[in-house]
């Protein structure tokens, strides 16, 4: 069954930073991505935390762009979404959660390369905990951004009486990774300053790039493991 | 200290990450020369670099990455461990090049092409160097080419193939096809969140690591 938007309404895109004060990372996710809880934590890694933490949120430079998509259909039996005629082998689970959208949110993220760069360059110096550390803040910073960019298209479009799903990115739930570059072209060069490789990875690494859908029916689940049946993906894993 | 007592200590070392005297870890062994220290003072005591290799250093990481499967300790001790077998190994880099000290054999690494996660893939490089193998690494998005041409260079290498995303495990079905069709010989193991035993099986893969001390138990195996 193919389902067409709905919606005649045009809301338009836009761009949005964030201050580092109004991002947050806890010791408890750092530790999950270490495999650890708080009390397996001694003194010393909570205070590696704490400096690492804080030299990060200095070397933040947060930024979110996004587009809303109005010309679009989705097809669940094909497993594809196509939005503004560029088709996307999205997978079974997300062309599900999206298929009552009115409207499709194309949105990237970063919080720029310094962090990634000061990482690199502790390894290198052979301080490959503390570069570790910086890696794992830096990918929680990243997806924090991604939560506030969420939080404000979810406050737009309660304006216009819509809600939102939970947002999807190539990568993950059985969507190619080399759908990026298409992805991409639908924000016409208003990307945030993030660029792709061949392989379709994101430069500065610490980005985060998807969709997610918008209209009268959509909800947005807290418990995102609960409703994918990838029982080896990293996130349920963590 | 005598010979014993230093390649006892400098395990200790290794083991706990104990750096060197000014490291604050671990907090029960502050003031106390660490492997920095300890490395140098055994080669001058006359202990073989040979003898600080296999009877510290491998035997320290061995515990370590043991203990690590066990779940009893977890990746900053890991980590912490393996910087303090860094540090000693500088001492040791003179007898690798003259040829005195030999290397168990070749290993290379990396992170498949379309994937850039690289935490995984650094804690095996680690637990396989401090094992006795040179590991080269090839870093993260690499593709079939640039491991068949690393190949070339090093024939008698193993290959160690790493994936996070479950979007890139066809990558690595396609780099495993490609390097045995020009390699049928070379030896290939893999790891990452997503893969498995049955994985292996079906790209035709010849080893699985869950952990980084099964990827050493797969390589010592080859080798003894």
């Amino acid at each position: 069954m193919e389902i067409q938007a709905k919606n005649n309404i045009h809301i338009p895109g836009g761009d949005i930073s964030f201050n580092a004060d109004q991002l947050s990372v806890s010791n408890e996710d750092i530790l999950k991505n270490l495999g650890m809880q708080l009390a397996d934590a001694d003194d010393y890694i909570l205070t590696l935390i704490e400096q690492a933490k804080d030299v990060c949120f200095k070397h933040v430079k947060a930024n979110a762009c996004y587009a809303f998509i109005d010309n679009f259909s989705i097809c669940v039996d094909k497993q594809e979404i196509v939005l503004n005629d560029k088709r996307f082998g999205a997978g079974k689970l997300v062309t599900s959660f999206l298929k009552k959208s009115e409207k499709i949110v194309v949105f990237t993220c970063t919080i720029g390369d310094d962090v990634e760069k000061e990482s690199k360059r502790l390894m290198a110096d052979g301080n490959a905990l503390e570069g570790f550390l910086y890696d794992i803040i830096g990918s929680e910073l990243a997806e924090c951004v991604a939560d506030g960019l969420h939080n404000h298209i979810e406050k737009l479009v309660a304006g216009y009486g819509m809600m939102v799903s939970n947002r999807y990115s190539p990568g993950y739930c059985n969507w190619s990774v080399s759908d990026q570059h298409k992805l991409f072209s639908l924000l016409n060069g208003n990307t945030c300053g993030i660029t792709l490789t061949e392989s379709s990875l994101m430069l500065p690494v610490k980005s985060v790039s998807g969709i997610l859908g918008v209209g009268g029916n959509m909800r947005r689940l807290k418990y995102k493991c609960n409703i994918c049946n990838d029982k080896d993906c990293i996130l349920r894993k963590k | 200290m005598d010979k014993n007592e230093l390649i006892t200590k400098l395990t200790e070392c290794v083991e706990s990450g104990k750096v060197n005297k000014a490291a604050p870890y671990p907090p029960a062994m502050k003031g106390q020369d660490g492997a920095d220290e300890l490395t140098k003072k055994a080669l001058e005591a006359g202990v073989k670099p040979v003898e600080i290799l296999n009877d510290a250093l491998i035997t320290a990481m061995d515990r370590v990455g043991k203990k690590f499967s066990q779940k009893k300790i977890f990746v900053p001790q890991m980590l912490i461990s393996a910087k303090a077998m860094n540090v000693a190994m500088v001492h040791l880099k003179p007898f690798f090049q003259s040829g005195e000290v030999k290397r168990k054999g070749k290993f290379i690494i990396g992170t498949v092409s379309g994937d850039l996660h690289d935490i995984g893939k650094n804690l095996v490089s680690m637990i396989v160097e401090g094992a006795g193998w040179e590991v080269i690494d090839l870093g993260v998005d690499v593709k079939a080419t640039k491991f068949i041409e690393t190949i070339k260079e090093h024939p008698d290498a193993i290959v160690g193939l790493s994936a996070l995303l479950t979007t890139t495990m066809p990558n690595m079905q396609q780099i495993v096809a490609e390097i045995k069709s020009q390699f049928p010989d070379v030896k290939l193991i893999i790891g990452g969140a997503p893969v498995n035993e049955d994985f292996k099986n079906e790209i035709g893969a010849d080893g699985y690591s869950p952990d980084p001390q099964s990827a050493v138990s797969y390589l010592n195996s080859l080798v003894a």
